[in-house]
């Protein structure tokens, strides 16, 4: 078989390959500036939030000697006189770096008060004498002599670990590397998570209860009521948050309008006003309507390309329009209910700043204590494995609809 | 308007009023690189506007370098987040003691050295020994006293005999039922539960450090009351909700910070009342952030505010003690002193005689240390409500 060659003497496969490539070359052009910003806003965090919660080598960088000390102490009885000296020769060089201050922030994650102990410690490190180091240590204070500070130093020097997701389901490792569970007063994460995926569940079958109506009817009435309508449904949409939940703060308080209304009606007391805020109920009504508008535009987008004659021909057929509906309209509108559902429980999982304000005790979420460690321990090593274990969540969510109803099957609008 | 000057110039001694546009315009496209501005964060509402016009305005017109006031909510981690994005923005942060102590440790607030820093009294005291109490870092600054007291709405108990005036009050419900609102955290929260449980003020936080089970015991007390069925509690975060709770009649006792009781009482003439039998008298602070983008603007303004006039200025809006004795000298030298003309403010302050017969002064140091262990034990039993 002989080659067809172009006029300059290339075989025709290659050069139609080279001005292939350049096309593509442009095309990838043209979506490289997504790209970047894809890698910048979304890829790169999240690698850096994934090697935040593991990544410990500050304090074995900061007391390196130390570090290889307590790998091989065993752990069962206060060290020997020479990890003392060892630890007072890393923590002096820290404190001449002026680190000694990370050094106090980074154990007080280990064990609580390290950090003054550390901090009253290093004031004193340059009148130390080069004998007898463990007795001037206890001599500073009685601390450096509870094993235990020195049994949390031990579990905290690894230079990778994944004590913080531990952490994050209220585990955590003795100096044995077993893993037990936190004393039982300190669980507290566990609660949350399950509260949380409690929540968002509540609040997308709220959702859908609430919306499936009114998309239906949205796509059925005629056009310029539905416009008028889906106004309706996309204004609050425009609104900030912080204004639609500081509305419902005064719609529901117990002084608040809704309340008012009841006692006017007499249908509650004035003494025994209802409870709707700072508990769970607040936390839900508002995350409701917050949410509403991602689960009704998705169905409404479905329930628009349904004919209305397949209805028809249901019931021409014999079928009661519950049998109808149940048959043919419902099952149409599975692709809205799974994105509608998908959006809604993705958003409420993660939702932080309306049950901050409405939730009260009893309905704060996860994301409420990542906020937490972000802002008032500064431990973001934490923040970051509670972060990490909420995407990993979503993630498998996102695996189980996947295997149940197909993603291809999803339709968003 | 732009086209009526542009007549003017034209047919009027146009010449002057030319240069004069010039320099207008010049010195509007300049003034941002001219001079600096500086940036303060604060905690907001009535307290950032007592700052603002007690010593930051004030500030400005000596020495014409802008502040530019912002709010936040407590806490490190924007100055961390900037701070490790390379790009800091703030200059000045309003600060807990805790918060001054954890900012040194890792290097985000500038050390300062302290007599030098900082301008003496009047009276030539150095600046070390005219402010109320030691700093807890070499980070900080002294800036006021103020108070986690409580208050209560009289009107909630319309058949009682006496009002609340003690810490235990608080608690009773039998004599004073009704929702009460308490802090979100547990600092302050716990110290006057074990008050009210009958340990002193003075010794509180040796019960705390030394005893086992203490935390257990004031959180049981905070459990009595908030299970109670005419008791109740609801959590604020932010300093304005106590007095906003109280005057709707949200709750019927809240604990807050005294300077917003003030400013609902006397400037706004809500009709609550103040307890301060068990208050805990805490300080607050001013930090530098480390490579703050006009760090010598900044320390010029940092030497304005806390001096004895700048310190003393803010107590004319509101109910927070300056930290310097000298300039309590001024305030009480030019009584009535609050910015209405007739309100004594010596009375008002967390350190009047009246207000300390009984009180708990904060200790910033146990809360650096055991803020997350307790926070995971308090945050548990929220949970549990």
């Amino acid at each position: 078989m002989s080659q067809i060659l172009t006029t300059d003497g290339l075989p025709l496969e290659e050069s139609l390959k080279k001005v292939e490539q350049k096309n593509k070359f442009r095309a990838f052009l043209l979506v490289a500036p997504l790209l970047l910003f894809l890698i910048i806003a979304y890829v790169w965090p999240i690698l850096n939030l994934l090697t935040r919660s593991v990544d410990n080598r500050l304090i074995s960088e900061l007391l390196p000697e130390t570090a290889t000390a307590l790998s091989s102490w065993e752990g069962n009885d206060l060290p020997s006189e020479d990890i003392y000296k060892i630890f007072y020769l890393d923590l002096n060089e820290a404190h001449k770096q002026k680190l000694s201050g990370k050094v106090s922030t980074r154990l007080n994650y280990a064990k609580n008060g390290f950090k003054s102990l550390i901090n009253k410690t290093r004031r004193k490190l340059k009148n130390f004498e080069d004998e007898n180091y463990k007795e001037q240590f206890i001599d500073i204070n009685k601390k450096w002599g509870d094993i235990e500070y020195w049994q949390a130093m031990k579990v905290a020097m690894p230079k990778y670990t994944i004590d913080k997701y531990l952490g994050s389901v209220d585990l955590e490792k003795n100096f044995k590397g077993e893993i037990i569970q936190k004393p039982e007063k300190r669980r507290i994460h566990r609660t949350l998570w399950l509260r949380t995926l409690y929540v968002a569940l509540g609040v997308t079958i709220c959702c859908l209860l609430l919306a499936y109506p009114i998309a239906h009817l949205l796509s059925t009435i005629p056009l310029r009521y539905s416009n008028l309508l889906l106004i309706c449904v996309l204004l609050p949409f425009w609104t900030s948050l912080l204004v639609r939940t500081s509305s419902w703060m005064i719609l529901l308080q117990q002084q608040g309008v809704l309340n008012d209304f009841l006692v006017y009606l007499n249908i509650v007391q004035d003494e025994a006003r209802l409870e709707l805020m700072y508990n769970m109920t607040g936390t839900f009504v508002a995350m409701t309507q917050i949410l509403l508008p991602f689960m009704v535009l998705p169905l409404y987008s479905v329930m628009k390309t349904i004919p209305p004659s397949l209805m028809r021909a249901g019931s021409s057929l014999g079928g009661t329009p519950f049998h109808a509906f149940r048959k043919i309209y419902f099952p149409l509108t599975y692709p809205g209910i799974g994105a509608g559902s998908l959006l809604v429980f993705i958003l409420a999982i993660g939702y932080y700043i309306t049950p901050a304000l409405v939730g009260g005790a009893s309905g704060t979420l996860i994301s409420n204590r990542i906020a937490y460690h972000m802002k008032e321990t500064l431990d973001w090593s934490m923040a970051s494995a509670m972060g990490a274990m909420l995407l990993v969540s979503v993630l498998i969510l996102y695996w189980l609809y996947n295997k149940i109803l197909g993603i291809d099957n999803i339709k968003l609008g | 308007m732009l086209f009526g000057s542009h007549l003017l110039i034209n047919k009027q001694n146009g010449g002057l009023m030319k240069k004069m546009l010039i320099t207008a315009l010049v010195s509007v496209f300049f003034a941002p690189f001219a001079t600096a501005e500086v940036n303060v964060v604060s905690w907001g509402g009535a307290y950032t506007e007592s700052q603002k016009l007690g010593y930051g305005d004030p500030f400005t017109a000596k020495t014409g370098i802008k502040l530019n006031w912002i709010d936040y909510s407590g806490g490190l981690s924007e100055v961390r987040a900037q701070s490790e994005a390379g790009n800091i923005t703030y200059d000045i942060v309003d600060l807990y003691a805790k918060d001054t102590i954890t900012g040194c440790d890792e290097g985000l607030l500038v050390e300062f050295d302290f007599d030098k820093d900082f301008p003496a009294a009047p009276d030539g005291t150095p600046a070390s020994e005219d402010f109320f109490a030691p700093m807890p870092s070499d980070c900080a600054v002294g800036n006021i006293l103020y108070s986690w007291n409580y208050a209560y709405n009289p009107n909630a108990f319309p058949g009682a005999d006496s009002m609340p005036s003690t810490i235990g009050d608080f608690f009773d419900t039998e004599k004073f039922p009704g929702k009460r609102s308490i802090y979100t955290g547990a600092m302050s929260n716990l110290e006057i539960a074990l008050v009210a449980d009958g340990v002193s003020t003075k010794g509180v936080y040796d019960v705390l450090e030394n005893q086992t089970g203490a935390v257990d015991r004031a959180i049981a007390k905070f459990e009595a009351l908030c299970n109670d069925p005419s008791g109740g509690c609801i959590f604020w975060s932010a300093g304005a909700q106590p007095p906003e709770f109280l005057v709707s009649g949200e709750v019927v006792m809240s604990t807050g910070w005294n300077g917003r009781f003030f400013n609902a009482i006397v400037g706004e003439g809500s009709t609550i009342e103040q307890v301060w039998d068990g208050q805990v008298l805490d300080y607050e602070y001013f930090g530098l952030v480390t490579g703050g983008p006009n760090p010598e603007e900044a320390m010029e303004a940092l030497k304005y505010f806390t001096g004895t006039e700048g310190l003393a200025g803010s107590a004319k809006y509101i109910a927070y003690a300056p930290f310097r004795i000298s300039s309590l000298d001024i305030i009480a030298a030019n009584e009535p002193w609050y910015k209405d003309g007739k309100t004594e403010m010596l009375p008002q302050m967390p350190t009047a005689p009246d207000n300390t017969k009984n009180y708990i002064l904060m200790n910033p140091e146990y809360w650096a240390d055991n803020e997350v262990e307790i926070g995971e034990v308090w945050e548990a039993w929220k949970a549990s409500l």
